[in-house]
């Protein structure tokens, strides 16, 4: 092997980087070195897929290619083998975050009862009136003499192929008399008075007349608890709209506006006192006030650092302290968002009086001007301003965080939201979702016209 | 009267802006400054009116000591001298009537000045400032709507309405187009002409001061190295102040 390019290769083939490091280029080759111990250690480590260790044969070819090509005096190809050393880190990537391109297609109908009620927001709703035609049926058998069965007030009946038996068993359901057409939904009370919609064929679709009036249909006898010496009478009802109301504001819908209307007044609330305190920690906390004395330099470290630590902390996990401290609801989410507010503020407040221009405070304190007056002429118009526009624009910023903040028990909209996700409600989430959607965009919209206004 | 006796200034950093300057300017003069940047004139012009502590020495206006006025006095020989900066020094955010009424400040009370009120005199006579320098229909703009000349009439404005018995300014025109300098000066010029105010101004183009000086004083690292007469800078002289190396470009 008297060929140095070869040898080189074949170094950087048994310890990455060797070849690099042995023809002289002691950083490179120290930097792939590491790099490829990190991504085996890794791969060993998080047991990954062989996938990974393709991308990890990939990045050591690349590595003896370069190794090659450094020893044979050519021009080394720097961003192929920089790309090569990144590719078995992204296929980690990839395997650590779960990345499932096939489950994202495949399963997209599970998000289907979500989008629909996204598509069908729980706002207005018409009030119902069914008819009803219903027979008693016995669980167990055997049914009494007595065992009833009602005629529908448009005069439909139903006749039942057997009126007691046990959970599982067929039914055949013969009905005539109904409307033409009409549609009907299988109800199922139980003797407690707990209704439920019965499936047909799995289904909870409802199931058409045909144009006689009549149909046939059989279902089966769903799972209820029953005693064996015991028939009671269970009661299975085919309803139909009798009559309908027009569009009403439903109960879903007053919820959630009642609760947008919590979510922006904590906003507001967290938004005015945390800009009230913010005030004095940006006094404190802006250098060229506080430079000169050194008690006030002391001042202005505290007051930085007071913010900055506040400032690092989400307002969510804020939220979850002051849920235990003063208990669920609204208050604990105002509380948690004016920490939050004292400490975003302060920084922005403090920043705007660093960068004031101290040219015409120069102006008018040549004038005569006392303090109090170069206050008022000099400093304030050129700090009031940005506070004004960075207030408001914290108030658009409060509101979308008072919205998630619900999540974690700190009222408002979110703590409903958060509800009727977890009872699978999604057309009253859907309705959540707008309101949120359209009170957010309101709010930015008129946070961006006062900004541009004052800016 | 103004007297400059001694006057130094030592910087915290260990600069000495001034060294043992001394010079008086008779009511109705026309005093310009002139030396290289960092020469001292800013800082001479800062001394008069306190701007700037002085290290050392004494500067007497009509015979009131400055360097030893308590706040109270300070603010009210302040009120007399007017100054004009090469920045404008304007609030951009507020409007033009505003930021001339501000030059009134040290003649009004406290509370009704921070409280925006202003009485209908005072009003008037900032709007006959803005009128005699030409921008009485931008009062009610913001400041930084304004062209850089412009503002500089705002600035002259500003410092009118104090009434000024002395007018510092302090390079007027050093950030405006050249062709607007004249018409900046010229403001000066007539101040100073019909009304007897005495002017101190600093500029660093020498053919702007010989034409509205009626004195020079050079200043060269913080000493003065030329008083008097504008027509008596020869070439000799020119070199003395500006160094070895520095030519005479004439203004037009």
């Amino acid at each position: 092997m008297s060929n140095p390019a070869a040898l080189a290769a074949l170094f950087s083939l048994i310890l990455p980087g060797a070849g690099q490091i042995r023809s002289g280029h002691r950083s490179r080759g120290l930097i792939i070195l590491v790099i490829t111990l990190i991504i085996v250690g890794l791969v060993l480590w998080l047991n990954l897929s062989p996938a990974s260790w393709l991308g990890l044969a990939v990045a050591w070819a690349a590595n003896v290619w370069d190794a090659w090509l450094i020893a044979g005096g050519q021009r080394p190809k720097t961003a192929l083998l920089a790309l090569a050393l990144a590719l078995p880190i992204y296929v980690i990537g990839w395997q650590v975050t779960n990345i499932d391109l096939v489950r994202f297609f495949t399963s997209a109908n599970r998000a289907a009862p979500v989008v629909r009620g996204l598509l069908r927001p729980d706002f207005f709703a018409r009030e119902i009136d069914y008819g009803i035609a219903g027979n008693d049926f016995y669980l167990p058998c055997p049914a009494p003499a007595d065992a009833e069965s009602s005629a529908a007030p448009n005069g439909a009946t139903v006749t039942i192929s057997q009126n007691c038996g046990l959970p599982g068993e067929t039914v055949q359901l013969t009905g005539q008399g109904f409307d033409p057409n009409q549609t009907l939904q299988l109800w199922w009370t139980n003797p407690v008075g707990a209704e439920s919609r019965v499936r047909i064929f799995g289904e909870f679709e409802p199931f058409q007349v045909d144009e006689n009036g009549g149909f046939q249909t059989e279902i089966t006898v769903p799972n209820q608890r029953y005693e064996a010496d015991n028939p009671r009478a269970h009661s299975l009802e085919l309803r139909y709209i009798a009559s309908q109301s027009s569009y009403q504001v439903t109960e879903n819908a007053r919820l959630v506006a009642s609760r947008i209307g919590e979510t922006i007044a904590q906003a507001l609330m967290a938004t005015f006192v945390g800009a009230l305190l913010a005030m004095p920690f940006s006094l404190f906390g802006a250098r060229n006030l506080m430079a000169g004395n050194p008690a006030l330099k002391v001042l202005y470290y505290i007051s930085r650092t007071v913010m900055n630590v506040l400032r690092s902390v989400e307002p969510l996990i804020m939220a979850i302290v002051f849920v235990v401290w003063v208990g669920l609801g609204p208050f604990a989410g105002v509380l948690a968002l004016t920490m939050h507010t004292i400490a975003a503020l302060g920084k922005l407040y403090s920043e705007s009086i660093e960068s004031i221009d101290v040219g015409p405070i120069e102006a008018i304190r040549a004038t005569g001007a006392n303090q109090f007056q170069i206050i008022a002429y000099g400093v304030l118009p050129q700090v009031i301003p940005p506070w004004i526009a960075f207030t408001v624009f914290r108030w658009d910023i409060n509101v979308r965080m008072s919205t998630i903040i619900g999540f974690v028990g700190g009222g408002g909209i979110g703590f409903l939201l958060a509800q009727w996700i977890r009872l699978s409600e999604y057309r009253a989430a859907g309705a959540a979702i707008w309101a949120i959607a359209v009170v957010v965009i309101i709010l930015d919209l008129i946070s961006a016209r006062v900004r541009e206004r004052l800016i | 009267m103004l007297e400059v006796i001694n006057v130094s200034k030592v910087y915290d950093d260990g600069t000495r802006a001034l060294n043992n300057v001394s010079f008086t300017v008779e009511d109705g003069e026309f005093l310009v400054l002139i030396g290289l940047s960092g020469s001292g004139k800013s800082t001479m012009l800062r001394c008069i009116n306190r701007l700037i502590d002085p290290t050392e020495g004494r500067i007497l206006y009509n015979g009131q000591d400055i360097t030893n006025a308590d706040p109270r006095e300070l603010r009210q020989i302040r009120r007399q001298i007017g100054m004009v900066f090469q920045h404008f020094n304007l609030v951009k955010r507020s409007s033009v009537l505003r930021n001339v009424l501000s030059g009134r400040l040290g003649y009004t009370n406290t509370l009704s000045s921070v409280l925006g009120l202003w009485s209908a005199e005072d009003k008037q006579k900032a709007m006959e400032n803005l009128r005699l320098v030409g921008i009485e229909n931008k009062a009610n703009n913001r400041a930084d709507e304004l062209s850089g000349g412009q503002q500089q009439r705002v600035g002259i404005a500003r410092a009118m309405m104090q009434e000024p018995t002395l007018m510092l300014a302090d390079e007027p025109v050093a950030s405006l187009d050249p062709a607007l300098a004249d018409s900046v000066m010229r403001y000066f010029e007539k101040l100073n002409q019909e009304r007897g105010t005495s002017v101190i101004c600093s500029l660093h183009v020498l053919g702007l001061a010989r034409r509205y000086a009626t004195r020079i004083i050079a200043l060269k690292a913080g000493e003065v190295v030329y008083n008097g007469d504008p027509d008596l800078i020869d070439d000799v002289r020119f070199r003395e102040i500006y160094g070895d190396e520095a030519v005479e470009h004439s203004l037009r």
